[in-house]
């Protein structure tokens, strides 16, 4: 008997040894045949058959695996389900697989806090079929999400069609534990549990599994939208689809999900056994979903099917049911397996557009399609302007292959050239290595590349992916002299202004404070103060792709302000008010009682310019919505504070100004009570744009009368149409059980900007992470904070409270301390302790010059 | 070789997996072990690497993940691309019997059910020792491992298999003084009495034909028909299978009927099945005119003519040859809920697999036993008072599975709690 084996190097005797005692013989597979079932994953263009797989049982298990391999040197990739669309679970040269199917336990539902705790394994779908009793539900949902785990969307940062309104794996992961490529575990922990820092978690989420392999991961979870509705446009022309998209987003609503699929795939669907029932000669169709409370709905459904109905839909079919729901996406969700019907292999690319270049791009596609003589089949989500063309082929052609090799490279090109990335949500893997120096500078690859060294050093997790093997050269690093220290703060007037100081600095080994010292504390001795003041200004508004990129130094309200005319804004209210900069909310991790409704800033960043400590330019991301194009070093520079650099420019997505803004407030004699009335708001569900539980005086109001600090204010923000904010007011109102006082429009956003104003500016200011469900006894320690004349407010969902107090003397300074500690235990949530990742920020600043180097703690 | 070839006609069927995975959480065997090689997507691989000439259906590999499969087919059910797994997998396995001779008790079974008369002894011996009431002693305290463990289990299946008695209500057993229904006629059929079924669920067949003529369908005898094959085409004895499928082809398109009826899954399954199996019209022609038993009753637009009240609670589980292979998910439901004060409790993951698959808890004691045992703990939290299955094989096992965690809870064939609300209303 003859069997082939691949030539892979067969695992030593004694390492299976190992192996098999820490896992079980069991769950160490080793024989070749059976191995050739992990040569592929959801892309099977490529097979590499691993050395060995092992399924460990637990995460001690697990760690203890990846020492082993670690001090043998062998390499090891992690595998959920394998059902990746990069080849990022491929076993190249011969790794180890290790496997996280038996990790498939959720260990914990805390529906108070709206959090979960699960193994890696756990399937994605699962998990909102334990939490949907508790009316809450895990929002990202890949299109592979009944079968694709959660230890890999981890790794891929998974994106799904609704992930317009909702966003994509990385904001809702709230921290992780990783075994590192060197078998240490690692805890890192996000802002909502109490970590001041560089966003490591944003850095892991999307690594592609290259550094190191996630054995928890703690979740948030939203309450599930209380109504849906679902609308199917069908065009004559794909342009009139993309046309009704641009319309829609324009007119305000802000859709869970907007997909298209093309007339080949319409044809696709029909002809197999799944037809949905779409007309084959429409040119596309559109699906438009949108979710959220019952009575806003209607309204907007209208509105979303007058702009259908305006750009040229010969039809428009409403769902009256969950069945006619689920029959309009058939189309959709079907396509991908209609396709692999009609033909043997197929080629799916993952490339993402800005949104108003989509008709352009889809063109382009086309003639590409003609020109080699092949069937490309379009479905995308239209709203993200993530592009899915199917390439439809049968590998035994070789020249077929050919062609489908050449046209998909030129689709890319497309893409690239007006501004779009080569990866939207699939991730880069094996299969689009050879696309990253189009996209992404030599100064970034170099960088992702560093990074990925400092976390493994030895190259074996996941050897192979995400970056080429050869780096192109690097520019040379500038080399000008440095300025005379300590004559005051220099206000950087482009990158290579920055670039040029800070390469002086690092040269001479100065240290460098960025900012203001209140964000950064001031090292010893003499060193360079840089400021980004000057960097103001909007530098680029493109409205119908709800994107903006501005100067670092631009204050918040001086970007609504630019803003307005489009009817978009960025929903923002740090501390500071609209005069605190955007680079400072960036770097400081700084985010106001919104980002209860609309998420943080760093759920909305899409790209940055950073000067690194040692002088280099770093262009992060880019200006598209999704982008899953190597490492999120962008991510990493949220919260920073300066350890990595300077930035000097940012790139957000934007949002469509609410058509009504209305802010309730309640005014509570008894402080606790008041926390109780708030805890039984955010208990409903209700999608509120923010709910605070306020004490002490603020921006100029009292809360009782001018007496302080007596009682304590609930404030509720509403955004929506108006039928919707007036449902969500009747539902808060009977929370309450009392009227509150209502404001709407201008007062309300000056209501709220009045309030933001007040925070930050204490002598003792800070964020004390806490969990929402301990809202009462965070309110009755912060009360004795506000008795000492602080000011307090608390997000009574999510958690978290902002203390501002100016304390009078030395005693004073202490009890406040004291006090923090306080609500710090009464919060219950412990910050753990910095990761060891400090090579990281080396790579940044590797002479050691900037605040993250010098500073002694992140708190 | 012949049958390499076989398999190697089938490149495009296996060519339709475009490896996406869907199928991986809904297998039994990955659910269990986590390992893809037990997944559909990877026993398809296997098959693939076969006749791509990479792989040796002799190899361990092969042999060990096509036999643990149970052939649930639930992959069917959610695949995007339509993979036809079951063909697939009794071609497949095919290969691998005849590059590997099985194990003894494996291969005794399909041999004893070809046999018209090995089959009515073995059975009969089996009625027997289940009328003396041992089995049921046994079950449940013998060791759940090792040998005993499988007679404990072959014990527990017997048990199960006898006729239960359905005490509920005030007045149970009482027959009510009610004039005869007289439904319409609504034409032929004949009824496939099956092997296990007629040795061992008599009573179930009998049920059946009640409730058919309570519903105006004429039940027409047919001699001449055997055991289906079902369990042979499964562990890929093909010829043998196919044997069987024309007799029983032929006996029953000679009845001339509107409609055969099965009121066991896995035979249902197969006789559909007949036209692709056998490859010709007259299979094809008999094939179409299958039905189950719930679908003639209550599917298609159909009622049950309702009994007398039957106040009980009861989870439906879904046997996997007939909400996955043949698709006939609501009318047992429907049939159910037809029933007069009869109250439907949800099985947890009710379309999971019980580990039945003919004898797969004696072969694979360990895994089958795992398996069996999710689903006796579903059941568990659901507080029913009676289980109700439309096959042989998944009452047995879900009995034996209950038995063994000491619970009496019955399990019955739907038409079994249909048959007894007509009894009540005093039609039978």
């Amino acid at each position: 008997m003859s069997t082939t084996l691949p030539l892979v190097p067969s695992l030593p005797l004694a390492l299976r040894g190992k192996l098999a005692d820490v896992v079980g013989d069991d769950h160490l597979i080793t024989d070749p045949d059976r191995l050739l079932v992990y040569e592929s994953d959801g892309l099977t263009q490529y097979r590499f058959s691993p050395s060995a797989v092992i399924l460990p049982g637990s995460a001690a298990e697990l760690q203890e695996a990846v020492r082993i391999l670690h001090l043998e040197g062998r390499a090891f990739v992690a595998r959920g389900a394998g059902t990746g669309l990069s080849g990022g679970a491929l076993a190249t040269g011969g790794a180890v697989v290790i496997g996280t199917a038996r990790l498939n336990r959720i260990l914990e539902v805390d529906p108070a806090n709206r959090l979960a705790r699960v193994e890696p394994g756990v399937v994605n779908t699962e998990l909102t079929r334990v939490t949907r009793p508790h009316g809450l539900i895990y929002a990202p949902d890949p299109s592979s999400q009944s079968a694709c785990t959660l230890g890999g969307n981890v790794a891929e940062n998974s994106g799904g069609p609704h992930c317009l309104k909702y966003g994509v794996t990385s904001r809702y992961v709230q921290a992780l534990t990783v075994i590192l490529p060197d078998g240490r575990s690692a805890r890192l922990e996000g802002a909502s549990r109490g970590w001041r820092g560089p966003d490591w978690i944003g850095l892991f989420v999307g690594s592609e599994g290259c550094f190191g392999v996630v054995t928890e991961i703690e979740v948030g979870l939203i309450p599930e939208p209380a109504g849906v509705r679902t609308l199917l446009g069908i065009f004559d022309s794909l342009e009139g689809a993309g046309r009704a998209v641009t319309a829609i987003i324009s007119s305000g609503i802000l859709p869970a999900a907007l997909e298209i699929v093309d007339q080949e795939t319409i044809r696709a669907v029909e002809a197999s056994v799944f037809a949905a029932g779409y007309p084959t000669d429409a040119g596309a169709a559109l699906v438009v979903e949108l979710d959220g409370v019952e009575e806003g709905l209607d309204a907007e459904l209208e509105l979303a099917a007058t702009c259908v109905r305006d750009e040229g839909a010969s039809e428009v079919r409403i769902a009256q049911s969950d069945e006619e729901r689920t029959a309009l996406w058939a189309g959709r969700k079907r396509a991908f397996g209609a396709m692999g019907r009609i033909a043997p292999d197929l080629l799916v690319q993952d490339a993402t557009v800005p949104r108003s270049r989509l008709p352009a791009v889809l063109r382009r596609i086309g003639e590409i399609g003609d020109r080699y003589d092949l069937t490309i089949a379009n479905v995308f989500h239209a709203g993200d302007g993530n592009l899915h063309p199917n390439l439809l082929f049968d590998r035994n052609d070789a020249e077929e292959l050919a062609r489908v090799e050449a046209a998909s490279r030129e689709i890319m090109e497309v893409c690239i050239e007006v501004g779009g990335t080569i990866t939207g949500e699939h991730g880069v893997g094996i299969d689009k290595r050879g696309y990253m120096e189009r996209v992404l500078s030599p100064e970034v690859l170099h960088a992702m590349s560093e990074v990925r060294s400092a976390l493994d050093p030895f190259g074996l997790c996941n050897p192979g992916k995400v970056l080429p093997d050869e780096l192109p050269a690097r520019a040379e690093l500038p080399n000008e002299p440095l300025p005379a220290l300590d004559a005051g703060p220099i206000e950087v007037e482009s990158d290579r202004h920055a670039a040029a100081l800070l390469a002086a600095a690092s040269r001479e080994g100065v240290s460098v404070v960025i900012g203001g010292a209140r964000s950064s504390g001031a090292p010893p001795g003499p060193h360079l103060r840089l400021s980004a003041r000057g960097l103001r200004g909007v530098i680029d508004h493109s409205p119908p792709d709800l994107t903006v990129t501005v100067g670092a130094g631009t204050p918040v309200g001086e970007l609504q302000e630019a803003l307005l005319a489009s009817t978009q804004w960025f929903p923002l209210d740090p501390p500071g008010g609209g005069a605190t900069t955007i680079g400072q909310v960036l770097a400081g991790g700084l985010d106001g009682p919104l980002c209860t409704g609309y998420g943080r800033l760093r759920d909305h960043l899409l790209g940055a310019t950073l000067v690194t400590g040692e002088g280099r330019v770093l262009e992060l991301g880019g200006r598209v919505v999704k982008n899953v194009a190597g490492f999120d070093l962008l991510r990493l520079t949220v919260g920073s504070r300066g350890a990595l650099g300077l930035i000097t420019r940012l790139t957000l997505r934007l949002f469509p100004l609410p058509a009504v803004d209305r802010t309730l407030v309640w005014t509570i004699e008894d402080p606790l009570e008041a926390a109780r009335i708030g805890m039984r708001m955010a208990a409903t569900g209700s999608p509120v744009a923010a709910l605070e539980w306020i004490a002490g005086e603020f921006g100029g109001e009292s809360p009782s009368d001018g007496r302080l600090p007596v009682g304590a204010l609930v404030a509720a923000r509403l955004h929506g149409n108006r039928p919707s904010v007036e449902a969500m007011a009747r539902t808060l109102e009977a929370a309450a059980g009392v009227g509150p006082r209502v404001l709407e429009g201008e007062e309300s956003a000056g209501w709220w900007e009045r309030r933001a104003r007040r925070e930050g500016t204490g002598a003792v200011s800070t964020v004390v992470s806490t969990l929402a469900s301990r809202a009462e006894s965070v309110a009755e320690a912060t009360h004795r904070w506000v008795d000492l004349g602080g000011r307090a407010s608390l997000h009574l969902v999510g958690g978290g409270v902002r203390l501002d107090l100016d304390p009078a003397g030395e005693r004073a300074v202490d009890r406040a301390r004291a006090l923090l500690d306080e609500v710090a235990r009464a919060g219950g949530v412990t910050p753990a302790p910095s990761p060891e990742l400090s090579g990281v920020l080396g790579v940044f600043d590797p002479a050691g010059i900037l605040p993250g180097r010098w500073r002694e703690s992140w708190s | 070789m012949e049958l390499r070839a076989a398999l190697e006609e089938q490149k495009d069927r296996l060519g339709h997996c475009v490896h996406c995975g869907f199928c991986l959480p809904v297998c039994p065997t990955y659910i269990q072990l986590g390992d893809e090689a037990d997944s559909p997507r990877g026993r398809l691989h296997l098959m693939r690497a076969v006749v791509e000439g990479r792989l040796e259906p002799e190899s361990d590999a092969y042999q060990l993940h096509l036999d643990r499969c149970l052939g649930c087919r639930a992959c069917e059910t959610v695949c995007p691309s339509g993979v036809e797994y079951g063909f697939l997998l009794e071609r497949a396995r095919a290969l691998a019997v005849e590059a590997r001779r099985p194990p003894l008790p494996v291969r005794l079974l399909p041999a004893l059910m070809a046999r018209d008369g090995a089959r009515s002894v073995a059975l009969g011996m089996g009625r027997v020792i289940r009328g003396t009431g041992i089995p049921e002693t046994m079950a449940g305290r013998l060791p759940t491992t090792g040998l005993w463990g499988r007679v404990g289990l072959a014990m527990g299946m017997l048990a199960s298999s006898r006729p239960s008695r359905l005490d509920a209500g005030s007045d149970a057993g009482k027959a009510k003084t009610r004039p005869r229904n007289d439904p319409p006629s609504r034409g032929r059929v004949a009824m496939l009495t099956g092997c296990v079924q007629s040795g061992l669920f008599a009573h179930v067949n009998r049920a059946t034909r009640t409730v058919l003529e309570a519903n105006g369908w004429e039940v027409v005898e047919v001699t001449g028909q055997g055991c289906c094959g079902a369990l042979h085409a499964h562990s890929g004895r093909l010829d043998q299978a196919r044997e069987l499928a024309r007799v029983n082809v032929s006996a029953f398109t000679a009845a001339g009927v509107d409609h055969v009826i099965s009121n066991a899954a896995g035979c249902g399954a197969l006789l559909r099945e007949s036209g692709e199996l056998l490859e010709d019209e007259a299979a094809e022609a008999m094939a179409k005119s299958v039905r189950d038993i719930s679908e003639l009753l209550a599917g298609e637009g159909r009622e049950p003519v309702r009994g007398a009240p039957l106040p009980l609670k009861v989870a439906y589980d879904p046997p996997c040859h007939l909400h996955h292979a043949q698709r006939v998910t609501t009318s047992p439901l429907r049939l159910l809920e037809s029933i007069p004060e009869l109250e439907l409790v949800p099985i947890p993951g009710a379309e999971e697999c019980c580990g039945g698959a003919g004898i797969y808890g004696i072969t694979h004691q360990d895994l089958g036993g795992r398996v069996g045992r999710r689903k006796t703990d579903a059941i568990l939290t659901t507080g029913c008072d009676v289980v109700a299955t439309g096959n042989p094989g998944c009452q047995m096992q879900i009995g034996a599975g209950l038995l063994a965690a000491g619970e009496r809870i019955r399990v019955v064939h739907p038409v079994e709690l249909l048959a007894e609300s007509y009894r009540r209303a005093g039609w039978s």
